[in-house]
């Protein structure tokens, strides 16, 4: 009883201490206390995005290697000229698209057989094994698969066994489309299954009952209704893919340099920030671009945060 | 007549080609930590601890999973207040400028992780704050918020608006009505939100590549680092590790809000 009268005390004090420094006519303006913090928060990202931009259009002065006062746009131009920034954009995107492709031929179908299978274990055992993956990070995956595809891994130890030459699996950009479609698999599922639970299976069966093959439900029923799902899991794919750093390190072995190792070179071997911010400020752009064109070609809310709904 | 592959024969092919993907790296580091030899080979040779009780030696190891476990921490404890609150804001409350307080809110997302980290990094090496350990906790905070709000705001958008309003009719003073109505309410959003913020901590890798040194590094980034040298078996050890602590995740967030969850339509 005591301990009952405690808490109204304690919560009329809170209320009363809540009132004095949220007094109720400012009652309206409560949602913008609640965001704040989070503006805040992001805001940090900003001002380090705008020293990044400050840095970027200051060149290197290579007498003292530091970057110089002045103003210009000699990093961007270095940045076109040398056609070895090209090449590793062009590699960076292609792989994008590849992965981005694979890991939706893959997700789409474990999706479907996750909502649709009438047999609760066979569920709870997909989404174990998608979840268990999920949450060991890239660093630890992209090490199992060394131990697998290495020189002396998993794979070569048998072919040896079976008397065959071994085979040079990783250090080459097969590997590392492999090692992201692995890294990518899940964040796939968990945004297709959500358009697939949306499509009623009667509608599947009602194609199916009308003459439609399975191979025709899916094409002209299934897939464009499930697009929303497929066109989010393609962008965050997509956009990770392109700026991934781990997997093209670990499983490329610096064979096949992505955008953001070429950042990371710049600052850190080439020791010229000015480059590595151009190229920062670069990909970022690219990015945005990227994503803003896909939300105006498919319609925006597709990632939105919040439901239409409410 | 009908050459079509049987449905059932085409998706369980994928499925299973996904299945054995996804597990085969947890199966094999998990087989060869056990090994005895000094290198990772298949078959491992032998069965023994000894890789993991070389790594309970190694205070660089046990330290910096101390150091990572503190980071994880600090991430989650300023992610559950703030992504809530924002989460409410956000679904709750009809704010000016939705739109583009909602992109702005998804730039931890478009700003690719590399930029990000430098980015931090120069701005922390600019206030002198580089060195310790929370601002790096703050930092993946930061770069995951969305995480944390989605969790929150997909469940805000399952909860009936009017349950606020009916609190405050029965008399309940607001902050009695938002810890006892509005909070239980979206506390599976909340839970399921704090698990994820912390196991992406746990995990995290490139922006704490470039937030620690020598003396704060976290354990992915001492993987990391150990990866590009020799490969012991230690390491497989450390991994499985991080396999333990994924199955901890795991079960405790189909315990807490149950792993179909993810299978509603939002």
């Amino acid at each position: 009883m005591d301990r009952l009268r405690l808490k109204w005390l304690l919560l009329d004090k809170l209320e009363a201490l809540a009132d004095r420094l949220w007094p109720d006519r400012w009652r309206g303006a409560t949602g913008w206390l609640f965001i704040a913090p989070a503006l805040l928060l992001v805001g940090l990202l900003l001002i380090g995005l705008g020293y990044m931009l400050e840095y970027s259009l200051h060149e290197l002065d290579l007498s003292t290697y530091r970057l110089r006062d002045e103003y210009s746009l000699g990093n961007y131009a270095f940045l076109i000229e040398k056609p070895v920034y090209l090449r590793i954009l062009l590699r960076t995107l292609l792989a994008a698209v590849l992965v981005t492709a694979i890991t939706l031929v893959l997700a789409f179908p474990y999706a479907y057989v996750m909502v649709r299978t009438p047999s609760s274990v066979l569920r709870k055992f997909l989404l174990v094994a998608l979840f268990l993956p999920f949450f060991i990070g890239q660093v630890v995956r992209a090490y199992g698969w060394l131990i697998i595809l290495g020189k002396q891994g998993l794979i070569n130890g048998v072919l040896v066994k079976l008397g065959f030459p071994t085979m040079d699996l990783i250090y080459n950009y097969g590997a590392v489309v492999f090692g992201l479609v692995q890294y990518m698999l899940p964040f796939a599922v968990l945004l297709i299954v959500p358009a697939i639970t949306a499509i009623g299976e009667d509608i599947e069966l009602a194609a199916e009952s009308l003459g439609a093959d399975w191979l025709k439900a899916f094409r002209y029923v299934v897939l464009p209704m499930a697009r929303p799902g497929l066109v989010g899991a393609g962008i965050v794919v997509f956009t990770l893919t392109l700026t991934d750093f781990a997997m093209p390190e670990i499983l490329g072995g610096g064979t096949t340099d992505f955008i953001a190792s070429a950042i990371y070179d710049s600052f850190f071997q080439l020791s010229n920030a000015g480059l590595g911010a151009a190229l920062s400020i670069v990909l970022v752009t690219i990015g945005s671009v990227l994503v803003a064109l896909v939300f105006r070609v498919t319609g925006a809310g597709t990632l939105s945060i919040r439901d239409e709904r409410s | 007549m009908n050459l079509l592959p049987p449905k059932r024969w085409v998706l369980w092919s994928l499925v299973t080609f996904s299945l054995v993907t996804l597990s085969l790296p947890t199966i094999i580091i998990i087989g060869a930590s056990f090994t005895t030899g000094e290198i990772i080979e298949f078959p491992p040779d032998g069965f023994s601890f000894r890789w993991y009780q070389r790594l309970w030696e190694l205070d660089e190891f046990t330290d910096a999973f101390v150091r990572t476990f503190i980071v994880s921490a600090i991430c989650t404890a300023i992610a559950v207040p703030v992504g809530t609150l924002a989460a409410l804001a956000s679904v709750r409350y009809r704010l000016r400028f939705q739109r583009t307080i909602q992109v702005y809110l998804l730039l931890p997302f478009t700003i690719p992780l590399v930029v990000s980290g430098i980015a931090l990094m120069i701005f922390f090496g600019e206030i002198r704050i580089l060195g310790n350990l929370w601002p790096v906790g703050l930092a993946l905070c930061l770069i995951n918020l969305p995480f944390m709000i989605w969790s929150v705001s997909s469940t805000v958008n399952a909860l009936d608006p009017e349950l606020g309003n009916a609190a405050a009719n029965c008399g309940a003073p607001p902050i009695q009505a938002f810890f006892a109505v509005t909070l239980p309410a979206v506390m599976p959003g909340v839970i399921t939100g704090a698990l994820l913020m912390f196991i992406l901590a746990f995990n995290e890798f490139l922006v704490s590549l470039f937030l620690t040194d020598a003396r704060t590094v976290t354990l992915p980034v001492k993987i990391y680092n150990s990866i590009r040298s020799v490969i012991t078996p230690d390491l497989a050890a450390v991994s499985v590790v991080y396999i333990l602590v994924a199955l901890l995740a795991v079960w405790l967030l189909d315990r807490l809000v149950g792993l179909d969850i993810f299978l509603k339509s939002r």
